[in-house]
């Protein structure tokens, strides 16, 4: 069941205006029938999106709210058919084999649990799908629901693109291979040998076996469960019991090398009651991914008062395992990820989460603006520069390495405009060489005032100056 | 970073010593100098040629690391730890040497020498590279399997407000075991790019090689 556009149903999202929902990497996740009409598409970036529909009001998504507001339907489609599979807020998955016997006709089901949710959810009616496998039943999605009863025929008569994965679609399409049906014809192992687990990965969706075919047993006691005393009331505090369960699971999996695609989220609160609920992912998750699910499933129940008196235990529990898990590299051994991630925490621990940092590359012109930093273990956010932009007059390579946050004064002596002596410390070095002035006139609407670099290179080393009207600071240097 | 290979020895000198500039497991790369003498860069330069997650302790708050990407430490393998605390310096850093393989730290002023001793022992039991970058004064004799402190630095491709900075060249001297038990004098050729290169075959001690 597939409600396209989930991520636009939201309180901020303006009414009879095109909008269209980026996440944190900063592509569109969704868009709204006028921004559609206009050419965006999800998956563009945000920037070519903009360009399309300048009119569109862009939202920041917000996965947490969007998992609360999704709360509602699947637990309408849970009465109707336990053992629900949510994807992603905005897409589950319903096992029908036990449902059938029950209520009869596939037909019966459906209308059951599209009535179900046309009384939960408001809006658009969602599209259901009913197929073998995840993957056709996905690809079946239709309002008026539709019920594919040949999945193989129905699988081969779809194009190629419908796998999403861009790059080897591409090589596909350019060997001739349009539709699903021609992947399938073609032998696998020759597709894995040439194209390697994505090409493999490929011919097993088209074939209509992306459940994986063989399931890897799932070791007894991989579950992870932890009991609380108090019960949790606070958000906050149910998201660092996330992390930590979603940390040992993945723990527990690691020497067998599997990794799931689909866990069972319970939780019991302390009234007594027990909720469970199933998350699925096409690729297997990753710790953080697994700690976001669980995240947003406890913020739903919380919020939507299911777990009454606060939480008690919560338990995590994999199915379908797969092998994909990490390839440890042959010098690396199984404990060594562990143990850094140990360090940098007990590190974090001593000084504060601000202390612990990681940074990535962005747009900017001097050292400082370049560097974009982001907490160890917490994703980026978007780069405020675009780093692949020109960004004419940035200062050369090699960098200083030593770049003070505030400038220190630096006193330099100069004749006729050239650089002579620099200050440093008690002594003045004498100036053997200097390049520059370059001088930056930027933002100068905002009343800046222009400055000149230079840099200066001494028998001790070579700095960065910048001299503005307040004199000359130390900008970096090339230690 | 296969260009930190081999220092040849000076001609004259007896023996050669190979991976000079290597960041060994367990041993402690001492960097003395005062700021703008090249050390930094070096340093990291040696740090990522280990292939785990580094870290690098900023005691000041200045270090960049765009420089660290530019000496071949991939963005997502650097993690800088920022500790203006001095009598949390050793417990962060001894928390690093732990669980990571490399960790440059620079040394706040008034550490004492047997606390760097301390580190220097655990980074020998935890089989961790430790490179030690005093902000002033030097490392505790003994204590670094090579101590490498900048004698000068020479700049090419600046002139007279004309040109950029580019290539470097650093003089250092080395001592400790490392350096086969003897004092000796290094050049390192750093292009600026990723490559930092020891020069082979310098004799005496060159005196103000930097007034180039």
């Amino acid at each position: 069941m597939w409600f396209p556009d989930w991520p636009l149903r939201r309180p901020d999202a303006p009414p009879g205006e095109p909008c269209q929902v980026v996440d944190d990497r900063n592509l569109v996740t969704a868009a709204d029938v006028r921004a559609r009409e206009a050419g965006v598409r999800p998956g563009m970036r945000r920037r070519e999106a903009e360009a399309l529909c300048p009119a569109a009001v862009t939202l920041a998504a917000d996965p947490g709210a969007e998992a609360v507001a999704f709360e509602p339907v699947a637990a309408a489609v849970e009465a109707v058919v336990p053992r629900v599979e949510v994807a992603h807020p905005g897409l589950l998955f319903v096992p029908l084999e036990g449902a059938l016997r029950y209520y009869g006709s596939e037909q019966a089901v459906v209308e059951r649990a599209a009535a179900a949710v046309a009384a939960a959810a408001s809006g658009e009616p969602g599209r259901i799908g009913v197929a073998d496998g995840p993957f056709a039943a996905r690809m079946a999605a239709a309002d008026p629901p539709r019920v594919v009863a040949d999945t193989a025929a129905f699988l081969a008569s779809l194009d190629i693109g419908a796998l999403g994965v861009d790059d080897v679609v591409d090589t596909f399409r350019w060997l001739g291979i349009g539709t699903l049906g021609d992947l399938r014809s073609l032998p696998r192992a020759a597709i894995a040998s040439r194209f390697g687990p994505a090409g493999l990965q490929a011919h097993r969706v088209a074939s209509g076996e992306d459940r994986s075919p063989q399931p890897r047993p799932v070791p007894v006691d991989t579950a992870a469960e932890e009991r609380f005393e108090p019960p949790l009331t606070g958000l906050e505090q149910a998201a660092f019991a996330a992390r930590a369960v979603a940390g040992r699971l993945m723990a527990a999996l690691a020497p067998s090398g599997g990794i799931p695609h689909r866990v069972e989220v319970e939780a019991e609160s302390a009234a007594g009651t027990v909720r469970t609920r199933t998350w699925r992912s096409a690729d297997p998750f990753t710790e953080t991914a697994l700690a976001d699910r669980i995240r947003w499933q406890l913020r739903a129940w919380v919020e939507s008062g299911g777990v009454p008196g606060g939480l008690v235990r919560l338990r995590v529990a994999p199915a379908d395992l797969s092998d994909r898990g990490r390839q440890l590299r042959l010098t690396e051994d199984a404990a060594s990820g562990l143990e850094e991630r140990r360090a940098l925490a007990r590190a974090q621990a001593l000084l504060g989460p601000d202390a612990v940092l990681q940074a990535r590359p962005q747009g900017g012109r001097l050292p400082g603006e370049r560097v974009q930093w982001h907490r160890w273990e917490e994703p980026p956010g978007a780069p405020a520069h675009d780093p692949d932009a020109p960004w004419p007059g940035r200062l050369p390579a090699p960098s200083p390495a030593l770049v003070p946050p505030d400038p220190p004064a630096l006193e330099v002596e100069w004749d006729g405009g050239f650089p002579v002596r620099v200050r440093l410390g008690s002594r003045w070095e004498p100036v053997l060489s200097w390049a520059g002035p370059w001088r930056s006139i930027d933002r100068w609407w905002e009343g800046r005032h222009p400055v000149d670099r230079y840099q200066l290179v001494t028998s001790a080393g070579a700095f960065l100056c910048e001299v503005g009207p307040d004199g000359c600071t130390l900008a970096g240097v090339y230690d | 970073m296969a260009d930190i290979g081999t220092a040849r020895p000076a001609p004259g000198a007896p023996d050669a010593v190979p991976g000079l500039l290597d960041a060994h497991p367990g041993r402690v790369l001492a960097l003395e100098g005062p700021p703008g003498s090249g050390l930094t860069r070096l340093g990291l330069a040696v740090l990522a040629a280990h292939p785990g997650t580094v870290a690098a302790v900023d005691v000041r708050g200045w270090l960049s690391p765009l420089a660290a990407w530019e000496a071949g430490i991939p963005p997502e393998r650097l993690v800088i730890v920022r500790c203006p605390d001095r009598g949390l310096w050793a417990q962060v850093t001894a928390a690093l040497l732990e669980g990571l393989g490399a960790v440059y730290a620079e040394v706040p002023a008034g550490a004492s020498d047997a606390l760097l001793r301390r580190l220097g022992a655990l980074a020998r039991a935890r089989r961790a590279a430790l490179l030690l970058r005093p902000v002033r004064g030097g490392i505790p004799a003994g204590l670094a399997h090579l101590r490498l402190r900048g004698e000068g630095v020479a700049w090419e491709g600046a002139g007279e407000g004309h040109g950029r900075l580019g290539r470097r060249l650093l003089t250092l001297r080395a001592a400790g075991k490392g350096a086969g038990g003897m004092e000796r004098h290094i050049e390192v050729e750093d292009d600026g790019t990723d490559a930092v290169r020891v020069v082979p075959g310098l004799a005496a001690a060159p005196s103000r090689r930097a007034a180039g």
